[in-house]
C-alpha cells in the first residue's frame, strides 16, 4: 500500500467527488512501456542502493510529460514493495560506524588546514583509518550508512509474474486504497458473493450494519467509534478490506472521504469499473458442495431453485450464511446449511450459531453421518448423509415439513 | 450534572425488570446497554451517547450479541463522569462497571531524590484532581515530577512520549527509580504490564486494545497530542487520572485547546524566564552567517530565476498564479514541475552550503577539548557532517543499543562531538555539553526552544554557548529571524 504522501487524487468539489488517480491504456498510452522499462531498471541493478534505483527510475519516467514526482514516487514504492532489500539486519554498518568514529576521536577535529594547535589532516586520517581497516577509503564511506533506509541495497527485483501491466494494476488499486484512508464509512451494495465481501471486511476489522434489498444486500462499513463522531481511523482497513471486494462480483461502492477544508467527498466504484486486484474469488467450500450444487441443477427438483449462499443471517456483529438458499413458487424460502465433520469447535461453533439464528428462517440441516453423534440436537429437520449428499434425500424431506 | 429530582428515583426503576445494566469498554469507547431512552435524556440531557444498532464488536462477549439489549456508545474519555453519573442516578447494585481491567500497583522501592520546591508544587497540584497538565520549562526536572506523581498513585500507569528514545528513556528511569522492568508497546514490541511506556502513534493505534488496562495516563511532551489521529491515545483511553507534561503548551494551530478535554486544565505553569539562571545555565547566542560559494551561488541564483521566471510568466496570464497553483499542476505540466523541482534543489543548497562545514571547522578549534552536539536540519547535512568530521550521528535509523553507545561515548569524553537531527529534538537526556551548534533547521519555534532546552543544562563548565550558522541571502535567513522571536532567544 502507498503512503499518503504518494496518494494522488482529483477533488470535483462541484459534485463532491474524489477522483484517485488511474491510469488506463486509453489514456495513458505511454505508461505500459514505462511500466515495463522502470522493471528492467529494478532487475537490472541487483545491488544498487534505494536511492540510485530511485533516481534512475526518476529519470525514465521524466520522458512521460505527465507524470508527477508523487507518482514517481508511488511507482517507486510500489516497485520496492513488490522486492526485497538487504535492510542490514546484523548491523554491520552500525559496527563499522563505531570502529571508524573511535579511530577518529584521538585526532579530533579533523582540519582542512592543518597549523600547529590542530594537525590532524582530514584526508591523511581517513587514509590512516583505511589502512587499518585494510579498505579503501571511498569503500569504507560508501558502507558507512548502509543501513539507513535510502541506501539499503537491492538484493531481489520484483517477480517475472509482475510485469508492466501488472504493476499499472497495482498502481490503480493502490491508489484508490489510499483515497480510502480518509475514509468515514463505505456502502457496498451488492448482489452476490456476500460472504467473499463480509469476510473480507471482518478479516480488516470493520464492523458492518446489514440490510436487505430487493436483489441483494446493503452493507454498511465502518468501526467502532464511527457512531459517536465522524472519525478517519478505519479509512486504512476500509483501503485494507478494498482488495477482498475487488474480488466479488456485483457490486457498487460508496464511501464517504474527508477532503480539503473537511468536506465530505464522495468515492463511487463498481465490480464494472475494470479495477481488479489479486485475490482469486473465494469459490465452494468443499467439493461436497460444488457437487450438490450441480446435481440440483441437472435433475428434476419438483420446482425448487438453488442459490449458493443468498441469505445472510445477521444479529449484531454476529453473521450466518447457510450454504443454499432453495426457493420455490408456492413453498417460499427454505435455508439449507450442510455440517461437514471436521473438529468439534467446528461444530461447537456451529451448533451455537444454528441456535442463535434458528427463529431467522426455515433452516434444513444436512449432517454428515460421522458428526451425528458430536453435533447436539438442535430439533431442526435434518437429513443424514454417508459420503455424497443427494439432492433426492433434500426433497423428500422438503415434502415432509409442513 | 446530575440532581436529586425525584424523577431520578423513577428513571431507577423504569429497567428494573429489565436485562442489567452494564457500562462497558468496546475498542475504545464505552457500550451501556440495559438503559431506555428515557433514562438516558434524563440524566445526560446534552446528547452525550448515540444508539448504536451494531451491539458490541468485542467478539470475546458473545453474550452481548445474543442479548438483544439496546446499546449507547460514547467516547471512552467520558468514563469518569459517567462512572459519576451513573452513581448518583442508580444505586450500587442496579449497575455494572466492567470498564476496568486495571490492576494495583505497588511500588517495592522508590530511589528518586526529594522534590524541589517548584516540583513539589506541581506535584501537589496535580494530585489534587489528578487530571491537568504541568507546565515546566526543559531542563527543569518534568520526568522527576510525573515518577514522583506516579509512584504516589498506586495505579496502573502508561506513559506515552513522542518518539521510541524517549521511550527507553522512560523505561530505565522507571527501572532505576523503581525496579520496574516497565512494559513496551511501540518499535516492534508489544508487551504490556501494569507500568508499561509507549509513544504517541503506538498509543493511537493500540489504545482499543489498552484503553481500559490504565488508571492513569502521562503524555510527555503533551503538545504532541492534538494531531488529529494521535488525539485517538487520549480520547479512546477510559483511564480516570491523566497527567500532560510540556514546555510549549501552545500550537501555532490553535489545537491546544482540546488538551483541557483530553487531559484536563494547566494545573501549574512554570515560565522559562523564571527557570533560566536558576536550574538553566546561562548561555549566549552566537549567530554566524555563511556565504555560498561563487559556484553555490551560481548555481543557487540560476535555481531562484528558473522558478521566478516561471511564475512570473504565468501571472502574465493568471495575475493569482501562485505556489500552490504551481504544486498541483506540476503533475501534468513538465515546466511546472522543473520549477519544483529547482525550488528544491535551491533548498538543499542552502541546507548543505560548503561554508557551513568550514565554520563547524572553526567552532571546533575554537572550542577544542570541549564536548559539542551539532544540530542539523537534515539527515543528509547530519551524514555530511559526520562523514567529514568522522563524528557518530544519531539519526532515527540509529537502533537504540547504538546510540546509547553514542550518548555514554560523548559523555565520557570517549567521542569529542556528536551531530544530531530531529531525534534529539526533545526530552532525550542528553549528556552535559555547553557548546551547541544550530545548521539550518526549519523555523518552528517550538522546536528551536527545546532543542535549545536540551544543550542549557547547569554544567560544570559554567556558561553555555549557542552558536546558530545560517546562509545569508537565503530563505536561512528569514527562519533564523523567525526563530528569533521567542523570548528565549532574546541576547541579553
Amino acid at each position: 500500500m502507498l503512503t499518503k504522501q504518494e496518494a494522488i487524487a482529483e477533488y470535483d468539489f462541484a459534485h463532491q467527488a474524489i477522483i484517485p488517480d488511474r491510469l488506463t491504456r486509453k489514456t495513458h498510452a505511454g505508461y505500459l512501456t514505462a511500466a515495463d522499462q522502470i522493471l528492467q531498471i529494478y532487475h537490472n541493478h541487483i545491488g544498487a542502493t534505494r536511492r540510485h534505483l530511485h533516481a534512475l527510475v526518476q529519470r525514465q519516467l521524466q520522458s512521460l510529460d505527465d507524470c508527477s514526482s508523487v507518482r514517481m514516487a508511488a511507482f517507486c514504492k510500489l516497485l520496492d514493495d513488490a522486492s526485497d532489500y538487504d535492510n542490514d539486519r546484523g548491523s554491520t554498518a552500525a559496527t563499522l560506524r563505531r570502529r571508524v568514529f573511535t579511530l577518529a576521536a584521538a585526532d579530533h577535529p579533523l582540519v582542512q588546514y592543518p597549523d600547529h594547535l590542530f594537525a590532524s589532516d582530514e584526508s591523511v586520517v581517513k587514509q590512516k583509518i583505511a589502512a587499518q581497516l585494510g579498505r579503501p577509503w571511498a569503500d569504507i564511506e560508501a558502507d558507512l550508512f548502509a543501513d539507513v533506509i535510502e541506501f539499503h541495497r537491492l538484493k531481489q527485483a520484483p517477480e517475472p509474474a509482475v510485469d508492466g501491466a501488472a504493476l499499472l494494476r497495482r498502481y490503480n488499486v493502490a491508489q484508490t486504497q489510499a483515497a480510502l484512508y480518509g475514509a468515514v464509512e463505505m456502502t457496498v451494495l451488492a448482489k452476490r458473493d456476500f460472504k467473499t465481501i463480509l469476510r473480507y471486511a471482518k478479516l480488516a476489522r470493520l464492523m458492518h450494519t446489514i440490510t436487505r434489498q430487493e436483489d441483494g444486500y446493503r452493507f454498511r462499513f465502518n468501526g467502532p467509534a464511527s457512531i459517536v463522531r465522524a472519525t478517519r481511523r478505519y479509512g486504512v482497513a476500509m483501503a485494507r478490506f478494498l482488495p477482498g471486494l475487488l474480488a466479488a462480483e456485483d457490486w457498487r461502492m460508496r464511501a464517504i472521504v474527508i477532503g480539503p477544508l473537511r468536506r465530505r467527498f464522495a468515492l463511487q466504484l463498481s465490480s464494472r469499473d475494470g479495477l481488479r486486484g489479486e485475490i482469486a474469488p473465494s469459490d465452494f467450500d468443499s467439493e461436497l458442495e460444488e457437487t450438490f450444487f450441480n446435481r440440483w441443477q441437472q435433475q428434476d427438483t419438483a420446482g425448487w431453485t438453488i442459490q449458493r449462499e443468498a441469505n445472510v443471517l445477521h444479529e449484531g456483529q454476529t453473521v450466518f450464511m447457510p450454504d443454499f438458499t432453495l426457493q420455490h413458487p408456492e413453498h417460499g424460502e427454505v435455508l439449507l446449511e450442510i455440517v461437514g465433520f471436521w473438529t468439534p469447535e467446528y461444530l461447537r461453533d456451529k451448533a451455537s450459531r444454528l441456535a442463535q439464528f434458528r427463529d431467522h428462517g426455515r433452516i434444513l440441516l444436512a449432517v454428515t453421518e460421522q458428526a451425528g453423534e458430536v453435533l447436539p440436537d438442535l430439533s431442526l429437520p435434518t437429513v443424514t448423509y454417508k459420503t455424497k449428499l443427494l439432492p433426492k434425500a433434500v426433497l423428500d424431506l422438503l415434502a415432509s415439513i409442513p | 450534572m446530575t440532581t436529586t429530582d425525584p424523577s431520578d428515583h423513577l428513571a431507577s426503576l423504569d429497567h428494573r425488570h429489565r436485562a442489567p445494566v452494564r457500562l462497558m469498554f468496546d475498542q475504545g469507547t464505552l457500550l451501556l446497554s440495559g438503559v431506555t431512552r428515557q433514562f438516558i435524556e434524563r440524566v445526560w440531557p446534552n446528547d452525550l451517547w448515540v444508539y448504536d444498532a451494531r451491539g458490541a464488536n468485542t467478539s470475546v462477549d458473545s453474550e452481548l450479541n445474543t442479548f438483544q439489549t439496546q446499546h449507547w456508545r460514547t467516547d471512552a474519555v467520558l468514563y469518569q463522569r459517567i462512572q459519576c453519573d451513573l452513581d448518583q442516578s442508580l444505586a450500587n447494585a442496579d449497575w455494572s462497571d466492567e470498564v476496568p481491567h486495571w490492576h494495583n500497583v505497588t511500588f517495592p522501592r522508590c530511589h528518586l531524590h526529594p522534590p524541589r520546591e517548584d516540583q513539589r508544587d506541581a506535584i501537589n497540584a496535580w494530585l489534587s484532581t489528578r487530571r491537568g497538565v504541568v507546565v515546566m520549562p526543559t531542563g527543569t526536572g518534568k520526568t522527576e515530577v510525573a515518577l514522583h506523581a506516579m509512584t504516589r498513585l498506586d495505579a496502573a500507569t502508561l506513559i506515552v512520549s513522542p518518539v521510541r528514545d524517549l521511550m527507553y528513556q522512560w523505561h530505565t528511569r522507571i527501572l532505576t527509580a523503581t525496579g520496574i522492568n516497565a512494559g513496551i508497546i511501540g518499535d516492534g514490541v508489544y508487551r504490556v504490564s501494569p507500568i508499561s511506556v509507549t509513544t504517541y502513534d503506538s498509543a493511537a493505534i493500540h489504545m482499543p486494545r489498552l484503553g481500559n488496562q490504565f488508571q492513569c495516563v502521562i503524555f510527555d511532551e503533551c503538545h504532541h497530542l492534538p494531531g488529529p489521529m494521535r488525539q485517538d491515545a487520549a480520547r479512546m483511553s477510559a483511564a480516570p487520572f491523566r497527567l500532560g507534561l510540556t514546555a510549549t503548551p501552545d500550537r501555532r494551530d490553535g489545537r491546544h485547546v482540546v488538551l483541557d478535554e483530553l487531559i484536563g486544565p494547566r494545573v501549574y505553569t512554570q515560565a522559562i524566564t523564571a527557570a533560566r539562571g536558576k536550574t538553566l545555565a546561562q548561555y549566549d547566542v552566537h549567530r554566524i552567517a555563511v556565504h555560498l560559494s561563487d559556484d553555490e551561488r551560481q548555481r543557487y541564483e540560476a535555481l531562484g530565476r528558473v522558478v521566478r521566471e516561471y511564475i512570473a510568466e504565468r501571472r502574465q496570464a493568471e495575475p493569482n498564479y501562485d505556489w500552490q497553483t504551481l504544486c498541483s499542476e506540476s503533475g501534468r505540466d513538465p515546466q511546472a514541475r522543473a520549477a519544483m523541482q529547482a525550488f528544491h534543489a535551491k533548498r538543499s543548497i542552502e541546507d548543505r552550503a560548503e561554508e557551513k562545514l568550514r565554520i563547524i571547522e572553526d567552532l571546533f578549534r575554537l572550542h577544542a577539548g570541549e564536548p559539542v552536539i551539532v544540530f542539523c536540519g537534515s539527515n543528509a547535512m547530519a551524514r555530511d557532517v559526520s562523514t567529514r568530521f568522522l563524528i557518530p550521528c544519531l539519526l532515527s535509523h540509529c537502533r537504540k543499543r547504538e546510540r546509547q553507545e553514542i550518548l555514554d561515548g560523548l559523555r565520557t569524553g570517549r567521542y569529542p562531538a556528536l551531530v544530531a537531527n530531529r531525534v534529539l529534538d526533545e526530552g532525550v537526556d542528553l549528556p552535559e555539553v555547553n557548546v551547541a551548534i544550530v545548521i539550518g533547521g526549519g523555523s518552528g519555534t517550538r522546536q528551536a526552544i527545546q532543542r535549545l532546552g536540551r544543550v542549557l543544562r547547569k554544567n560544570a563548565f559554567g556558561r553555555a554557548c549557542f552558536y546558530e550558522i545560517v546562509t545569508a541571502g537565503t530563505r536561512d535567513e528569514q527562519r533564523s529571524r523567525d526563530r528569533r522571536k521567542d523570548d528565549a532567544f532574546k541576547k541579553k
